[in-house]
């Protein structure tokens, strides 16, 4: 009897076992894929998604001019080219101890400088995000022909606008069309040349595809006239005068334009000479150049202008007057550019970064006409530029002297605008003359900034490193 | 599958006819007569409450109350078996008595009988075949911490901890035998609570957490007063079952039950005062003022109308140590705690609540406080079928901190910078030519953080050895965090207002829940025993963070109000959801209580992996062969325990992030026209999947002299691919990598030692040792494309993850003053290229030594942690320039041609070679130094105040000290940190006592 129970006991236990085993098997059989597929959150969309709608392509668009407003070399911030470039050349005074920005300033930068990193990287980003779109919009079956165009016209704008100024700061450099990673890792530099060419061809269709009238207000957007605009200061670069010439007269005859005589004017929003401005972060904010220029007491926190600038001002100079401002503290006095006036916010924004305005495109023409020959309409160019600033017609005659008069005026009316003067001493071969008579640090390898280290790590097809560094 | 296939072919064979005998003796010692029998469970001390009281062969057992008594009917020839944990079982024949009073020794090495919580089961720990580092509630409560994280450390071999600095709240690193992953956040363990794993991703925002180093740890939310145990699993055996998330190690932190008997009440409350431990040795004002007026000398030039400190505008004698100023004050801690527990032999509470304040070393009223509440009920059907054990917690902490660490501040002010108070006792700006440091703190840091945890575990006996049992947690955490900005914290002369003043908020809220059925059948016949565990998971956890800026107010008193702000920013809103599903099982033979066998193993699925990738298996094998009962040791010898154990398997990493391989478009908080922009999230590759980790262990433990010297010796060697770092990517690319499985391989191996020793076991006097040590190598076995990746800089094959690349420092040129470094690759410039030198910050070795003495009453514990390794020694500014502090290591600087010394000449900055060599010399071997210390980690007296007139209250006084002493060669400040320039962790003295009745 005992026995029995036990062996009952123990097909009690082997059944214990099977039982075991059968749950095993339906567990591990029971298919839950669903359960790991998890659905996107709400703050994200898919790539196709995005170019369904004018609404999403639009919000793809307006984080071009973010990113552009707010990082990389066109932002306004102290990160940004035109506080960069203004105290690697010979504009601004670095005033911060920082282990970044000192480098700068004293003409000793590395090749792992965060600066020259971070305006790399973040301009390629641009590039990227532009690629993407055009990409986007190729792809899309839903949206309409003319919003395309529209879009792509910008992107190409964008895309021009960025590699220009990459190349004016590394030199040769990969012009990069696509989103595909497996040709962008291993892209080689190009020459100048072929750069020049990419960014043309870009602008030229930009040109194309965008229409006179501004698409959004503020002319925060830009349109066709811009991307002549900017075509005319790469034709200057290039030496295609008579072509710089055309480009900028478009721009100078349009009616979209009206020329503004009185300095206090020129940079607030609703500026009658702006052609391309960037939209401030919010309804009330103004222009990151304001906060990072104005300083309210000294010693000043970021920067200051240089006093060989202040001097060098002509006497009379309205510019110096309305354009740049001194603060006094104790016994010292420090002057900040105050082409921007507001550095905090307003009721509603008053005033916008201004990235193109019509007196470049005034200069533009002005050089472009003595290097074709045309002195008269280059005096006229350069006079109207002189006389808004209060100053008298120039007297210069010879080509030579006109071509200095230009630099001189470019110097002081679009000082701290996105690194014009580091540019200009650049093309016009004075830099090495110019600034190792100010800046103790100055080479002559210094006309170029490092590729980041970390790039050329990661794609040694872009080696070698810009002499010098 | 396969594993499953076996097994049923095994359950199928006939059971050995051994089996039945046994069952069949088993049932014929059902007979014979009851008795009941009485008795009295003490030890040393007095009564024990709670000793289980079994009789031998049955499952029929009872408790003792709280005066130590139990009742038990049992037959005149049985035999009780007594067990209490910690202390030494007993087994005592009735031989046909009616009283049995006995008392229990303290197991001294408390290795036998304990049992060692696995996770989804627990093992004896003298039958382990995994590794796994176990402390107690006994530690944990001698140490005034905040964090359980803290009370780790050096106590558990093979366990590196950091703590990121001295402020409250603040975050810890904690690598189990080392980093595994090249992804820098991808080391975390996985952290089990009760059962449910708890998330230890940081819960602060980059824009509000600036009062510390590391964003807040969610740890804190654990009281370390209400945890049982500690369980640290570190090799495959122990790991694998928790197959993806086990990599890194697995932390189990099992809370305390309740226990029957009669109800008892205890109340604990401390006092103490915590101060930063050690300070950076700076210049005096006389050495700062020589250096500054040296350096203008060495530039040439006239000082200049900014240059306060030595241009006559400040004081030239005063002398501040601002260090002492800033951070030299004491931090107070009170703690009260209270539980209340009890039950019967079914049903069993505890209720605990308890409440710490915490002050802080800088000026201010800055507090952290932490409040809580917990509770636990077991219980057991009459039948002793049904369990149900229910705990939760619920903490809150409100942490007030100033926005911004004054640690870097107190280092770098000039030592003659003016007071902070004027005559009047505001801030004093000494006429606009001084940035007053105090102001920064009117920017504050807040967060309130509500965590609620709660688990249940129910288990149901279908047949004897087959269980059917679920775990149920939920976790639900909330932070609201603020930093505020006000306008009051600039210089009044900037004319900042209130227009002007900005608040951040973060609001983050993670809730999860986990359901894991199990089914678990154990069975012994003969000398074989059989343990076979199977289950599955599901867990879900969904994060919601709200990142919110206002600017702008009418008034600073609005700041806290962001329906006020006059301009409304949200930079942040997303939802991340991630889902976890695995299957897995264990299956543990032993023959003879001498081999021993464990198999466990798990398939998992994670939602961070795209279709095709999210599953993958992992699983591991364990053995351990317990030598020392073994015939060729004799009975008598003097090794009384010996075991081999081994392990090897599989383990995964997960820790990648969500949504990562999805190709999409994010909303970022920009905002261009009234639009919000979106923007690529990411370079598109949803082909990426686990990362693995294959580890082996071998360890040989011993015990000598009935174990009193106790000893482990384990070597691991774990190796990690298909690492998820990311493909380095040129920026070429719009992005700096890519997310897929990088084919490089990490190696972590080392020895780890522990030694329990009892040294003296009178009746009145106890002295023991614990000892631990690891010796652990981090070593990049791989990395296809190091050269030309963005790593290159930072990894070197052959060399650890935690190196730096350095310039090769060549000394000061005794000619032109400045510092010099070697060319490495001869191209005759010094640029990043020549960052040659390796330099490993690994620890070398690290561990603790604890000695533990009873004396009648007292009680006396203390540990001593050390560390061996390297670190960067302190950074100012380029010397000479600015208003910037320096070590007084700077002194001795170059003066003129010909002099030989090591620091070189300072500049004011305007030096352009000098600054270009200052910044080299910060990032060259020179700046490295030792920073190996031994710290007395903890101390603590207790004396239990002997009570005649009550019976029942005890008392228990006692004095507790954290971090009190630290030898080290090195001169930064404190040796232990992982950021430089933070608040480092504080030494605490803490006094209190317990009452309990």
């Amino acid at each position: 009897m005992k026995k029995i129970m036990n062996i009952s006991t123990v097909m009690k236990q082997l059944k214990v076992f099977r039982f075991i085993a059968f749950v095993a098997l339906v567990l591990s059989s029971t298919s839950c894929d669903d359960f790991v597929e998890v659905p996107l959150p709400n703050s994200q969309l898919t790539g196709t998604t995005v170019f369904e709608s004018e609404l999403t392509a639009n919000a793809a668009m307006a984080q071009i001019y973010i990113q552009l407003r707010d990082g990389g070399i066109l932002t306004g911030l102290p990160t940004g080219g035109s506080l960069n470039f203004g105290i690697y050349a010979d504009e601004l005074r670095d005033y911060t101890t920082s282990s970044i920005s000192q480098p700068i300033y004293n003409n000793s930068l590395t090749d792992d400088n965060a600066t020259v990193g971070s305006l790399w990287r973040l301009s390629y980003s641009q590039i990227y995000n532009v690629n993407s779109i055009i990409e986007g919009l190729n792809n899309s079956t839903v949206l309409t022909d003319p919003f395309k165009n529209q879009l792509r016209g910008e992107a190409l704008f964008v895309r021009a606008l960025v590699h220009f100024y990459l190349m004016q700061i590394y030199g040769n450099i990969p012009y990069i069309k696509t989103t595909n990673y497996e040709i962008n890792r291993q892209l080689h530099r190009q020459s100048t040349t072929e750069v020049y060419d990419a960014i043309v061809d870009d602008l030229e269709e930009s040109i194309e595809l965008l229409s006179e009238t501004y698409v959004s207000a503020d002319k925060a957007r830009p349109n066709k006239l811009a991307a002549r605009a900017l075509l005319a200061r790469v034709f200057l670069y290039m030496d295609r005068n008579s072509d710089a010439i055309t480009q900028a007269s478009n721009v100078i005859s349009s009616s979209q334009y009206v020329w503004e005589t009185d300095l206090n004017k020129v940079f607030l929003r609703n500026s009658t000479t702006t052609i391309w401005q960037f939209a401030s972060a919010t309804a009330v904010r103004n222009t990151n150049e304001g906060i990072t220029f104005i300083f309210v007491s000294g010693p000043p926190p970021i920067c200051a202008l240089q006093n060989e600038f202040m001097n060098a001002f002509e006497v009379g100079d309205q510019r110096k007057v309305k354009w740049t401002k001194t603060v006094t503290s104790g016994a010292n006095s420090w002057s900040h550019p105050f082409k921007y006036k507001l550095r905090t916010s307003t009721s509603s924004s008053q005033e916008y970064s201004v990235v193109l305005r019509l007196a470049e495109q005034y200069l533009i023409r002005a050089e472009a006409r003595v290097k074709v020959g045309d002195l008269t309409g280059a005096i006229s160019d350069i006079n109207l530029i002189r006389n808004t600033a209060g100053l008298p017609n120039t007297t210069a005659i010879s080509a030579n002297d006109i071509l200095t008069e230009i630099q001189k005026q470019r110097r002081f009316e679009l000082f701290t605008e996105y690194g014009h003067r580091f540019f200009d001493l650049k093309r016009s071969g004075t830099i090495n003359t110019v600034l190792s008579a100010v800046k103790p640090g100055w080479n002559s390898t210094d006309i170029l900034w490092p590729v980041p280290q970390s790039e050329l790590n990661a794609n040694p097809n872009l080696l070698p490193q810009n002499a010098g560094y | 599958m396969n594993k499953n296939a076996i097994f049923v072919s095994w359950v199928t064979h006939p059971l050995p006819t051994k089996l039945m005998l046994v069952l069949l003796l088993f049932s014929v010692t059902l007979q014979a007569q009851n008795n009941s029998i009485k008795g009295t469970v003490s030890d040393n001390i007095g009564s024990l409450a709670g000793v289980n009281v079994i009789i031998r062969g049955t499952n029929t057992g009872t408790l003792t109350d709280s005066d130590g008594n139990f009742q038990i009917t049992a037959k005149a020839n049985d035999t009780l078996m007594f067990s209490y944990l910690g202390y030494k079982a007993l087994e005592i024949p009735i031989n046909n008595r009616n009283t049995i009073n006995v008392k229990l020794q303290e197991d001294t090495t408390t290795l036998n009988e304990v049992i060692v919580n696995a996770g989804y089961y627990t093992v004896k720990d003298k039958e382990r075949t995994g590794s796994i580092a176990k402390m107690t509630a006994k530690e944990i409560e001698k140490q005034p911490v905040t964090n359980v994280l803290a009370s780790m450390q050096g106590r558990l071999a093979g366990v590196s901890i950091i703590q990121d600095g001295g402020t409250p709240g603040g975050g810890f690193q904690i690598r189990i035998r080392g980093r595994n992953s090249i992804r820098s956040d991808g080391n975390e363990p996985l952290y089990v609570i009760n059962g449910v794993p708890y998330s230890n991703d940081a819960i602060g925002s980059p824009s509000t957490t600036t009062a510390m180093a590391s964003q807040a740890s969610p740890l804190n939310s654990i009281n370390p007063n209400d945890i049982e145990s500690i369980e640290v699993l570190k090799d495959a055996d122990a790991t694998a079952i928790y197959g993806s998330r086990g990599a890194n190690g697995v932390v189990l932190i099992a809370t305390k039950k309740g226990k029957a008997g009669k109800t008892s009440v205890s109340f604990t409350s401390s006092t103490g005062a915590g101060s930063v431990t050690k300070f950076v040795d700076l210049m005096n004002t006389e050495q700062y003022l020589d250096m500054r007026r040296q350096a203008f000398i060495n530039d040439g030039i006239p000082y200049g109308a900014t240059d306060y400190d030595i241009n006559g505008t400040w004081d030239q004698t005063r002398y501040n140590d601002w260090q002492e100023e800033l951070l030299g004050g004491t931090a107070s801690i009170n703690d009260i705690r209270t539980s209340v527990s009890g039950g019967s032999e079914s049903t069993q509470f505890l209720v605990g609540a308890n409440y710490r304040k915490e002050g802080t070393v800088i000026p201010g009223d800055f507090r952290y406080i932490k409040g809580g509440v917990s509770n636990a009920i077991n219980h057991v059907s009459t039948n002793k079928k049904f369990k149900l054990n229910f705990s939760s917690s619920y903490t809150a902490q409100d942490n007030l901190q100033a926005a911004t660490d004054l640690t870097l501040t107190a280092r770098y002010l000039a030592p003659n910078a003016p007071a902070l108070y004027d005559e009047s006792g505001n801030l004093n700006w000494e006429n606009n030519t001084f940035e007053n440091p105090l102001a920064t703190l009117k920017s504050t840091y807040q967060s309130k953080t509500n965590d609620l945890l709660a688990n249940t575990l129910l288990s149901y006996e279908i047949v004897p050895g087959l269980e059917i049992k679920s775990n149920l947690g939920f976790t639900d955490l909330k932070i609201k965090e603020s930093r505020i900005l006000p306008s009051t914290m600039y210089n009044p002369v900037y004319e900042v207002g209130s227009d002007n003043s900005v608040v951040h908020m973060n609001l983050t809220n993670r809730q999860s829940w986990i359901v894991e059925p199990q089914l678990r059948g154990f069975k012994s016949f003969g000398n074989h025993k059989l343990d076979v565990l199977l289950g599955m998971t599901a867990q879900q956890q969904l994060t919601e963070r709200l990142f919110l800026t206002g600017i702008g107010f009418s008034n600073n008193n609005l700041i806290n109000n962001f329906a006020a702000a006059i301009t409304k920013n949200v930079t942040n809103n997303d939802i991340f959801l991630y889902r976890y599903q695995a299957f897995f099982g264990r299956l543990n033979y032993s023959y003879n209580d001498k081999y021993f066998i464990n198999i466990t193993g798990r398939r998992d699925g994670s939602s961070r992996f795209g279709p095709g990738k999210q599953y993958a298996n992992f699983g591991a094998v364990g053995a351990a062969w317990i030598f020392s009962k073994e015939n060729f040791v004799p009975v008598d010898s003097k090794l009384s325990f010996g075991k081999l154990r081994m392990s090897f398997g599989t383990t995964g990493n997960d820790q990648i992030g969500d949504y990562q391989y999805y190709d999409t478009y994010s909303s970022t908080s920009g905002n261009y026209q009234g639009v919000i922009g979106m923007q690529p999230t990411r370079l598109f590759n949803s082909n990426f999947g686990w990362e693995s980790n294959r580890k082996i262990e071998f360890a040989l433990e011993t015990g000598f002299f009935k174990d009193r010297i106790f000893n482990t010796i384990a070597y691991y060697d774990n190796r990690s691919s298909d690492q998820l770092v990311g493909i380095p990517m040129p920026a070429t690319t719009g992005f700096t990598s890519l997310n897929s499985n990088l084919n490089a391989s990490v190696q972590n191996s080392g020895f780890e030692f522990t030694l329990n020793t009892v040294n003296i076991d009178k009746n009145k006097f106890k002295w023991t040792t614990y000892f631990n040590i690891a010796v652990a190598k981090n070593k990049l076995l791989s990395f296809p494309g190091l050269e030309g990746s963005t790593y290159a800089n930072r990894y070197v094959i052959g060399q650890s993850l935690d190196i730096v690349k350095l310039y090769k420092f060549n000394g000061v040129d005794p000619d032109t003053g400045l510092y010099q470094f070697e060319d490495m690759n001869g191209d005759g410039v010094i640029s990043s290229t020549d960052k040659q030198v390796v330099k490993d910050l690994t620890p070398k070795y690290f561990g603790g030594i604890q000695n533990q003495f009873t004396f009648k009453n007292w009680n006396l514990d203390f540990l001593f942690q050390f560390v061996k390794r390297e670190n960067y020694g302190f950074i100012s500014n380029v010397p000479g320039g600015g208003p910037y502090n320096q070590s007084n290591s700077m002194t001795n600087a170059w003066e003129q041609a010909g002099d030989q010394t090591n620091t070189q000449l300072h500049t004011t900055g305007v030096n352009g070679a000098a600054v270009a060599a200052y910044y080299r010399y910060i990032e060259s071997d020179e700046i490295i130094t030792d920073g190996s210390f031994i710290r007395l980690k903890n101390i603590a007296l207790s004396y239990d105040v002997p009570l005649k007139m009550t019976k029942n209250l005890k008392c228990k006084l006692f004095v507790q000290g954290q971090n009190l002493l630290t030898f080290t060669s090195y001169n930064g400040g404190d040796p232990e940190f992982k950021f430089s320039g933070f608040l480092p962790p504080l030494k605490v003295v803490s006094a209190g006592m317990t009452l309990s009745f």
